[in-house]
């Protein structure tokens, strides 16, 4: 198994750069997830490490071996592709066999091989079934098949749950997961969807739609401790509020014009906190506590009036308007079947978040 | 209206249940076509195969049975004639089959800029009338034409070469007239393509050549097959090219039937050869249909 590495790629598509000077290490064995907006070049990362393009610039690495110039054929690289592009005139047994007789394998070792990999994949009642009759899980499932049987060293997936329905996805994700972790093989999973990306990866990269990788690390670093507003509100929902940093000794203070003042932990790194200047936090809307009476025990305090309601099964979202008319958005759990209190349109709440819950962003 | 009524219209709906009202109306649309298929299509090869078995015995007595007909058709000359026609339909197909591929596969897969004002060019032809098409090869072809010039200016050749009212011009003509009937359906079948199957098979590890054998030929195969039997079947029976440029000399299936319905009305004989040449064209599209599910299997390794 290897890792691949991106130094400094470059690519442009009609004169227009798409992405510019990337760097990227993806570590050998490691489940990886490319998550951005669509246009944000996640794609065209993809299809470089696979080879259906060139870069204009930069390298790529398949563990230590240069493959920027190496043919798509003879990289040890698969791909399950979007729509599958599984060969509509060949059966699922001829599909997941392709590669095989590609590489000239002998006839009894590749129905061996077609039949064990066909078992993994719970499809050995479709061997001699035509595509076209299979669901949309069974292709996806050929597809993988046929990327698997391939032994690649590296497997990329692009936009794999695309095309199939919301029950089975989850299914699905958790079936992809066990997979890798049988396999040891890197997986590099490109979506742009953040539920996906969170579920499966060990270590994420966001792109923003400029092309660049705003951050890198484990769903729990990015979820918890976005760098930036970008990752905060695109990787699940935030409250970005902007205001002016107060340092004190061990605490941070945020000046909201026409607000309050908020306060918030200091983070590890602090070596950007400039005193008096600008800054950004950000507070997820689960780590808001919303009630009708006041409450002790938090640092941050604020009022507003409730101007709609979302039940959404689990939780309830409540968008909140603050005095100087800025919309907060928050999140509680329905924990019980009737709630002591019920909140209403145009109710004034009291909003508390503890200071450690709030992030400070440079941008 | 009465109770009464409403509920013996609803019995007698019920009991009419099997006149579906919305089959009616397709069938009702489709009249039109389905009266022209019978009565320009079934009508006169009933007629034909009645006409050739039958046989008028004297003046103003009954038609009886016979298969003299068949016997008088079965004979050398006139089989000959019929082999002619399928070696030339046969050729024919072939050669527009490989000149076909490579045009349909660049305009298809690989032209960008030049592709629709090339698609164009090949489709012009179709606007322009087929004995029109066939009198500007005389153009081309005769013995002070178009093409001799061109050869003799080269140095190719020193004397003007014979071409017309050979079977030379039968081919040459044949081929071009009917390529873009060959063309025109592999282009689209090669276009229809999705392109991520290609992507897929070099992912497999599949080199270019290996992609086109076991990808691209057999998906496109359906429209070499169409192309295939659009230019075999009408080029079988081809009159007016045989007629026009070879010189009336040499008889092909066209002719032949022109003679014995026209030119010297036998019309028993005519229909009997009709019904045999007719055999024979639905034995070759068998044998060419298994052929090509042959060279399918051949293709999937």
């Amino acid at each position: 198994m290897s890792g691949i590495r991106l130094e400094r790629v470059s690519k442009r598509y009609h004169g227009e750069l798409v992405i510019e000077n990337l760097s990227l290490t993806i570590k050998s064995g490691e489940f990886f997830a490319l998550l951005g907006p669509s246009g944000s070049g996640k794609t065209t990362i993809l299809r470089l490490i696979a080879g259906f393009e060139s870069v204009d610039s930069g390298r790529i690495f398949l563990g230590d071996q240069d493959i920027t110039h190496t043919p798509i054929n003879e990289r040890r690289i698969n791909t399950v592709f979007q729509n599958y592009a599984l060969f509509p005139h060949l059966n699922v047994f001829d599909n997941v066999a392709y590669s095989q007789r590609i590489r000239n394998v002998p006839k009894n070792i590749i129905e061996q091989k077609v039949i064990k990999t066909l078992k993994t994949f719970h499809l050995e009642k479709y061997i001699y079934k035509a595509i076209h009759q299979l669901s949309g899980g069974q292709q996806q499932r050929v597809a993988l098949a046929r990327a698997i049987i391939n032994e690649p060293e590296v497997l990329l997936l692009d936009e794999p749950l695309a095309a199939l329905d919301m029950n089975l996805r989850e299914r699905v994700l958790v079936e992809l997961v066990e997979l890798q972790s049988t396999l040891k093989t890197t997986f590099i999973y490109v979506t742009h969807d953040q539920f996906e990306a969170l579920t499966v990866a060990d270590r994420m990269a966001i792109m923003n739609e400029n092309g660049e990788i705003e951050q890198i690390g484990t769903p729990k670093e990015i979820y918890e401790f976005p760098i930036s507003s970008f990752v905060a509100s695109f990787v699940g929902t935030s409250n970005v509020i902007q205001g002016s940093l107060e340092l004190a000794a061990n605490v941070a203070r945020v000046v909201v014009q026409g607000l309050d003042v908020f306060e918030a932990a200091l983070p590890k790194q602090r070596d950007w906190l400039v005193q008096g200047g600008k800054i950004l936090m950000s507070i997820r809307p689960e780590k808001i506590e919303i009630s009708k009476k006041p409450l002790e025990g938090f640092a941050n305090h604020i009022i507003g009036t409730v101007k709609a309601i979302v039940y959404n099964g689990r939780s309830t979202s409540y968008r909140v308007r603050l005095p100087n008319d800025m919309m907060i958005q928050v999140f509680e759990q329905n924990e019980e079947h009737f709630p002591q209190e019920v909140i209403d349109y145009e109710d004034q709440v009291h909003l508390y978040w503890q200071k450690e819950n709030v992030i400070l962003l440079e941008k | 209206m009465s109770a009464s009524v409403l509920k013996f219209l609803e019995k007698a709906r019920t009991y009419f249940a099997f006149i579906e009202l919305r089959k009616m109306g397709t069938f009702f649309f489709a009249l039109p076509a389905i009266m022209w298929q019978v009565l320009f299509l079934y009508v006169p090869i009933a007629a034909i195969i009645t006409m050739s078995v039958i046989n008028k015995v004297a003046p103003g007595a009954w038609y009886s049975l016979t298969w003299q007909h068949y016997h008088e058709i079965l004979n050398p000359l006139f089989l000959n004639i019929m082999w002619r026609s399928l070696l030339l339909a046969l050729c024919t197909s072939m050669l527009c089959m490989t000149f076909a591929y490579p045009v349909a596969y660049f305009l298809a897969l690989r032209a960008t800029t030049w592709k629709n004002t090339l698609l164009l060019l090949l489709f012009l032809p179709f606007w322009t009338n087929f004995l029109i098409q066939v009198y500007a090869w005389f153009f081309i072809l005769e013995r002070n034409g178009f093409l001799n010039r061109v050869l003799l200016k080269v140095g190719l050749i020193t004397e003007p070469l014979q071409i017309m009212n050979t079977p030379s011009a039968i081919y040459i003509v044949m081929f071009f007239c009917y390529l873009p009937f060959m063309i025109m359906p592999i282009y689209t079948s090669l276009e229809k393509i999705n392109r991520r199957l290609f992507e897929a098979s070099y992912d497999l590890g599949a080199t270019p050549w290996q992609t086109f054998k076991r990808v691209i030929f057999p998906l496109s195969m359906s429209g070499v097959k169409t192309g295939f039997f659009l230019v075999f079947i009408p080029t079988f029976g081809e009159y007016v090219i045989p007629a026009m440029l070879g010189g009336g000399k040499t008889f092909y299936v066209g002719s032949l039937l022109s003679y014995f319905f026209i030119d010297s009305p036998n019309m028993h004989l005519g229909s009997s050869f009709t019904v045999v040449s007719g055999f024979v064209l639905i034995v070759a599209v068998v044998f060419i249909t298994i052929m090509f599910k042959w060279l399918m299997r051949l293709a999937r390794g």
